[in-house]
């Protein structure tokens, strides 16, 4: 180079921080309609359907004990959560591939090119917008369903743990299946086959163990099927007196020795099992990965399997079969709940 | 500053960026020329990070992109005018990318002011045009005020006047101490902003020269010569070290002889000449003479690989 003196500039400001990183998913979360579409939904079908399912008059508790009432004060609340599920996955997953869509993740990682901070904080992020917003569904959805019930003859006890852990369990399973949505639209990379992958383990998983359970009745299988989000969420937010609500009076039995039957806290654990496998998965990739290198043909075979099963399965008898399916799942549900209805009147006595 | 060494880039068996080696310096505009599939975007992505190096290395600043500590101060980077959510306004959006590095409102606006998107900032970015979005990605690049800049055709789809205004900012910018790398296919467009310019064909660098002296290559060096007696003139400048190509029966472009030469060796030899013009070439010319060499150079390349 010449030794002419060169004017190099100098720049100044802040430094990249993790702080401003959150900031920046919160701009990026709120400032786009789908976020106060699918969350303004989330709040609405919780508590729509919380308040309808509560005030209807064809509940019969004559013969119930305290505990099934309890838990049909659970059951009314908590019945639009599949559906919810659904609601905060598909946002998980616009929220996480859409950076994919036209290509703003190459502006997010000249931002964050470390990459890891911005994957964290964009799951930190919606993980606690996601709490607020079922927090809030779930707290004007209570005292709707009580009220509610109450004007049918059915009276909620509030002082019971139980009815709050269930409701508590809610508020985490939306947050859980969340960020499991968003790690698969970070792993896919695509809106249109994380929404597929999704539904295909929400709505399509347990229809197919349901197939499998009703051909066979090995225990594998439905220890297998018990480690579905979708059932490790139904026990994160069960009442102990379920049982008690599907079969009145029934005789308690143990459960088949071998047969995995899970405390709420431990499908919690397992549930946060997947979302940490499955963001591991995704920082991997993320850390790996070209950021335009664009998904191949591989990428979408998964999800069209996927779509192909769920749609043949939903068909003609498929819909047969799911029902069958329910009622056996039921069955197995009455043992697994019976074990854990044991423990919890071994306690109240 | 921006260094590579040896940087390479292959996807499976092809090699998009073969093992360049350049300098970007500050106070500089450096040009970045290349046919499409050259290899500059992706030497661009990655000195900025986005796409690993299968060899080699590059630093922005005296580091690897990654490690600064204010990526968006030290470089600021416009490599895809898309990479932006349809449906998120182009305020947003830059508001999200300022938080990152806690640059404040006042100066996203800033960039707003600059880059002419007022009327549009609270727009969703979806329905942008080609040019709106070439503005918000140069204002994105601005945004942490950066030391470096590197864009990817920033020109691309600008109206004549947006054109003019890249161009005399970015020598601004230069001006001010700033590294400025800028890829462009209009070789004319690099002719009036670069100091610099580098040439990459089939992802190797085939000219890396100040703008003056790939001009100076260009200007000049052929010298159109209309003949009745081609064959004749053309065996007496092959021996005085011309070139010949052929485009007409009587005509001739000759390379590596003056206008003033040729006229003197057909005059001592009696061979009636009817045109004599020497062609100025344009960097376009000149551009396409180096590429074309290198594509030429690849395959025998190529092939020589292939007896070993």
């Amino acid at each position: 180079m010449s030794s002419t003196a060169i004017k190099v500039f100098t720049p100044s400001g802040h430094n990249l921080g993790f702080g401003g990183i959150l900031w920046s998913e919160w701009v990026k979360l709120r400032s786009v309609r789908s976020t106060w579409w699918l969350y303004g939904m989330l709040v609405a079908v919780t508590v729509g359907l919380g308040a309808l399912m509560s005030s209807s008059h064809g509940y019969d508790i004559a013969e119930l004990e305290p505990e099934g009432v309890q838990a049909l004060g659970v059951f009314a609340t908590t019945v639009s959560t599949d559906f919810t599920a659904l609601i905060v996955s598909v946002l998980a997953v616009l929220f996480m591939a859409g950076e994919y869509g036209l290509g703003m993740i190459g502006t997010t990682l000249t931002s964050v090119p470390k990459r890891m901070p911005a994957l964290l904080g964009k799951a930190l992020v919606f993980a606690v917008a996601t709490f607020a917003v079922s927090t809030v569904a779930v707290v004007i959805a209570i005292p709707l369903s009580v009220a509610a019930l109450s004007g049918t003859g059915i009276d909620i006890d509030l002082g019971d743990p139980f009815y709050w852990r269930a409701q508590l369990g809610v508020v985490v399973y939306l947050v859980l299946i969340g960020l499991m949505a968003f790690a698969i639209g970070a792993i896919l990379r695509s809106t249109a086959g994380g929404i597929a992958v999704v539904l295909g383990i929400l709505l399509a998983a347990p229809i197919a163990f349901g197939l499998l359970t009703l051909g066979s009745s090995q225990m594998w299988i439905q220890n297998l099927q018990s480690l579905l989000p979708t059932e490790l969420g139904e026990v994160l937010f069960s009442h102990p007196g379920r049982w008690e609500l599907i079969a009145p009076g029934a005789p308690m039995e143990p459960p088949p020795a071998g047969l995995w039957a899970f405390e709420p806290w431990q499908a919690g654990l397992l549930l946060l099992a997947w979302v940490i496998v499955l963001l591991a998965v995704a920082a991997t990739l993320l850390k790996r990965r070209d950021v335009w290198h664009r998904p191949g043909r591989g990428g979408a075979v998964l999800p069209s399997v996927i779509i192909a099963l769920a749609s043949t399965l939903s068909r003609g008898q498929g819909v047969e079969l799911f029902t069958d399916r329910s009622l056996t799942g039921k069955g197995v549900k009455i043992w697994r709940n019976r074990g854990e209805a044991t423990v919890s009147s071994a306690e109240q006595s | 500053m921006i260094e590579a060494h040896t940087l390479t880039k292959r996807y499976g068996a092809k090699t998009a960026v073969d093992a360049i080696s350049f300098t970007a310096r500050p106070g500089l505009v450096t040009g970045f020329l290349g046919p499409n599939g050259a290899g500059k975007s992706t030497t661009m992505r990655m000195i900025v990070g986005l796409d690993r190096p299968s060899g080699g290395s590059v630093t922005v600043n005296g580091k690897p992109y990654a490690e600064h500590r204010a990526p968006r101060h030290q470089v600021g980077a416009l490599l895809d005018a898309k990479a932006v959510h349809a449906g998120r306004s182009a305020r947003n959006h830059l508001l999200a990318i300022a938080a990152t590095h806690r640059i404040g409102t006042k100066r996203v606006d800033e960039v707003i002011g600059m880059t002419g998107l007022e009327s549009v900032a609270r727009k969703r970015v979806g329905g942008f045009s080609l040019g709106m979005g070439q503005r918000l990605g140069l204002a994105v690049a601005l945004l942490g005020d950066p030391a470096t800049l590197i864009l990817d055709e920033p020109v691309n789809g600008l109206d004549p006047e947006g054109v003019a205004w890249v161009r005399v900012f970015l020598r601004s910018l230069a001006a001010e101490g700033r590294t400025v790398f800028l890829s462009s296919h209009l070789m004319s467009e690099m002719a009036q902003t670069a100091d610099h310019i580098i040439v990459l064909g089939r992802g190797r660098v085939v000219a890396d020269a100040p703008v003056g002296d790939i001009l100076a290559r260009a200007a000049g060096d052929t010298v159109r010569v209309r003949s009745p007696e081609v064959v004749r003139l053309t065996a007496l400048l092959e021996a005085e070290g011309g070139a010949m190509t052929s485009a007409e029966p009587d005509l001739l472009s000759v390379s590596g002889l003056a206008a003033r030469r040729i006229a003197e060796l057909a005059a001592g030899a009696g061979i009636p000449v009817y045109e004599l013009t020497p062609v100025a070439g344009s960097l376009e010319d000149a551009y396409m003479a180096l590429t074309r060499s290198e594509v030429e150079y690849q395959t025998t390349q190529t092939r020589a690989e292939e007896n070993r």
